[in-house]
């Protein structure tokens, strides 16, 4: 309580500052250099969140207010590069030149932070929203496990970028002064509170977001900047604008704790981007599934956990949404992979309706590490196990579920049966040797089977393809039971057929007596 | 400076030292004689030409087969002309739990190269041992890149072809004409008659006859 006591040895802070001043120190852990905030502040956000799904390097502008006194809320560099500012009447911007226009929707930037906060707690616990523009981190315990603070700023800025955002970021022991410091003088690192003092001194007070009257009336008192603001007495700074500002300023420099709420991670991965217009090509909206392919990996990065089922959905305009299912053939979460399938998915893609927006939701979540039921790979073969995965996935995701097939046996005298196709088993599993092999009586197979039996003709009573059948002399009748699903009645033979080919065959016991090619032995 | 020494100082490259590096006994000791190196390469091309009709062709890499499968490798069936019958894959020693069969859509299997892309992905992967496709048209350059996908994957890509194909050049360092004999009428299992076209390492026109062995299964 090294902060109350301060307040108190100067005497001047109005009693209920000073209760102000300890409601919020108590059981507080004094913030004491410990901690270090990263504030991204993202001044390009209404725009982006609008057009992060589209590429395009062309000039870029978002409007606000009616019909009539629309203006220009931000612009992206080639719009400003055209001559467009923020504030700029929509009007006069035609006049400057030709540039993409986005109505402003704030539900779509509220959207955007909340996912930008899911994507950030992969670098930090404590993760919490700053206004409508921005976030803050506490990464002090981040930076050993990302090998610095050089090195965690690199990976925040490429993720950023993998996301479609530009970010202002700056870094400090408060997250009051990162945000200052973001927003007023980006790229700016104060990593220990004793510097907070003379490094923010010549802030312009302008970049505190303080109430507009406040501001006006330090600047009639002459205050320019913090450290004019903080030459003030306290007592007379509280008793005439608020003990407010003075806490708002003790927070600033380190004096009084600051916690934030953190932001709750969700139990289930859901994200969306709206695009700025309609797409109706496939491969147009490979850009937002990247992005949201980046944001779901960061978010199992931070929950631990591995996906095994992706719904992408497709949204058209009025409430029609076209499902795109990506099931993957082991849980995991590697970018790459994900990219590749979801290229190919939307490769061969006829779009049902024209695209709005694509909203991506995972809740099928798996544990890092946790053994798998169905994963009887050793350790050894974790690996071959992978690419085997990574392989069936590739081949669904070209062609579809069922594509894949594995071959079992079953013990059944039906020969169909006996050879069973199944979805491709998701990953190896021990083969079961399922035919009792004590049994004596051997019978000819072939090594192929018809996919359907084809129907032979007959001349002169004897079955002819592509020639006259010559038939074995030996008939093998195969009978299911009656309670069975399929009534299978036959006589089996094998033939030669004139070219050399053995066939199997078999003629239909009831009915029309029909013959019928069923397999090829070579 | 006698002549064997001649030579290695030459650096020059004797066709006895390209056999592959590893093999796999074919099962079939007369085929094994006639192969380069002594059995089927593990990894790279081998191209199986023999008439369409003429299914019995996988007899002559079936025991390899059940060898790889058995060293718990995957064999990836890419598009064959029928649904091979497990019990009798079985019979001949494959582990079916290591079988995978790619059946193309039929939009895809009439577009070109699907099977060459879905044969490629199948070589590449870590943990297959070979890769089986039906292939017809293919042009040289498709056939280099599964030759380079099954050496980089250390997996062998057999391809059975039409024998008109036996014209056209290709990359694959084994190529291995096949034929039936026409069968004795008794119901047994026919020969098959084997001719050498190229091999890296070996000598082409090497012939040998094979009986596939006579699997029958439990009924």
């Amino acid at each position: 309580m090294a902060v109350n006591a301060l307040s108190l040895r100067q005497g001047r802070v109005p009693s209920r500052a000073v209760d102000d001043i300890s409601r919020t120190g108590r059981g507080v852990p004094a913030p004491a250099g410990s901690a270090l905030w990263l504030h991204l502040h993202l001044p390009l956000l209404p725009l982006e969140a609008m057009t992060r799904g589209v590429a395009g390097d062309v000039p870029r502008v978002v409007v606000q207010g009616g019909q009539r006194r629309a203006e220009i809320l931000c612009c992206n560099r080639h719009a400003a590069a055209l001559g467009i500012r923020p504030g700029l009447p929509l009007g006069a911007a035609h006049a400057l030149g030709g540039f993409e226009l986005v109505e402003r929707n704030p539900r779509a930037e509220a959207r955007a932070l909340r996912q930008l906060c899911v994507w950030a707690t992969q670098f930090s616990p404590q993760v919490s929203a700053e206004g409508e523009d921005g976030l803050v981190l506490e990464i002090r315990g981040s930076l050993r496990l990302f090998g610095g603070l050089d090195a965690l700023l690199a990976r925040v800025r490429r993720g950023l970028r993998q996301l479609g955002y530009r970010a202002d970021y700056a870094v400090a022991p408060t997250p009051l002064a990162a945000g200052l410091l973001a927003r007023a003088r980006p790229r700016e690192i104060i990593t220990e509170t004793c510097q907070l003092a003379t490094r923010l001194a010549g802030m312009p007070l302008a970049a505190l977001r303080l109430p507009a009257a406040w501001r006006d009336a330090l600047a009639q008192l002459g205050v320019r900047n913090l450290g004019d603001c903080r030459r003030l007495p306290r007592g007379g700074l509280a008793r005439r604008f608020s003990p407010e500002l003075v806490n708002q300023l003790d927070r600033l420099f380190g004096q009084l704790p600051d916690p934030r709420p953190a932001f709750a991670l969700p139990g289930r991965f859901e994200g969306a981007i709206d695009l700025p217009w309609e797409v109706d090509n496939a491969r147009g909206l490979m850009l937002a599934v990247e992005r949201l392919v980046w944001e779901l990996v960061a978010f199992l990065t931070a929950r631990q956990v591995l996906a095994r089922r992706l719904h992408w959905f497709l949204l058209g305009r009025d409430g029609q949404r076209e499902r795109v299912p990506l099931e993957l053939a082991r849980p995991g979460r590697d970018t790459g992979h994900l990219l590749l399938l979801m290229r190919e998915l939307l490769a061969r893609r006829q779009l049902a309706v024209p695209v709005h927006g694509v909203l991506l939701e995972v809740d099928e979540l798996v544990a890092t590490g946790a053994p798998r039921c169905d994963d009887l790979f050793g350790a050894r073969d974790a690996a071959q196990g992978e690419a085997y995965a990574a392989f069936v996935d590739r081949l669904r995701a070209r062609y579809g579920e069922a594509a894949l097939r594995s071959l079992r046996m079953a013990t059944v005298h039906h020969p169909v049966q006996a050879s069973r196709r199944l979805p491709a088993m998701v990953s190896h599993q021990p083969g079961r040797r399922s035919l009792a092999h004590d049994e004596t009586r051997l019978a000819p197979r072939p090594l192929w089977l018809l996919h359907r039996p084809v129907r032979l003709h007959v001349r002169n009573g004897q079955p002819i393809f592509h020639g006259t059948l010559q038939l074995a002399p030996e008939r093998e009748r195969i009978q299911n039971a009656w309670w069975g699903e399929e009534r299978l009645d036959r006589d089996y033979f094998v033939a030669c057929h004139p070219r050399g080919d053995r066939l199997w065959l078999y003629r239909e016991l009831d009915g029309a007596r029909q013959w019928y090619l069923h397999g090829i032995f070579e | 400076m006698n002549f064997e020494e001649l030579i290695r100082r030459a650096g020059v490259w004797r066709a006895g030292e390209l056999s592959p590096r590893s093999v796999r006994a074919s099962g079939h000791a007369a085929l094994d004689a006639m192969l380069p190196g002594g059995g089927w390469p593990c990894s790279g091309l081998t191209e199986i030409l023999s008439p369409a009709a003429a299914r019995g062709a996988l007899h002559a890499v079936l025991p390899a087969l059940a060898t790889i499968t058995r060293e718990e490798r995957w064999v990836v069936w890419i598009n064959p002309p029928h649904a091979p019958y497990a019990p009798m894959l079985d019979a001949h020693g494959v582990d079916l739990s290591r079988v995978l069969v790619v059946e193309l859509p039929e939009a895809a299997a009439e577009r070109d190269g699907e099977a060459l892309w879905a044969c490629e992905q199948a070589l590449r992967f870590d943990g297959c041992g070979a890769a089986l496709a039906w292939l017809d048209e293919a042009s040289m350059l498709a056939l280099r890149r599964l030759q380079l996908a099954a050496e980089a994957g250390a997996t062998w890509g057999v391809l059975f072809r039409p024998p008109a194909r036996a014209r056209q050049a290709s990359p694959a360092p084994l190529r291995v004409a096949l034929e039936v004999s026409p069968a004795a009428g008794d119901g047994s299992p026919r020969p098959l008659e084997l001719t050498v076209l190229k091999a890296r390492g070996g000598r082409s026109g090497a012939r040998c006859r094979i009986v596939p062995a006579e699997a029958t299964c439990h009924a």
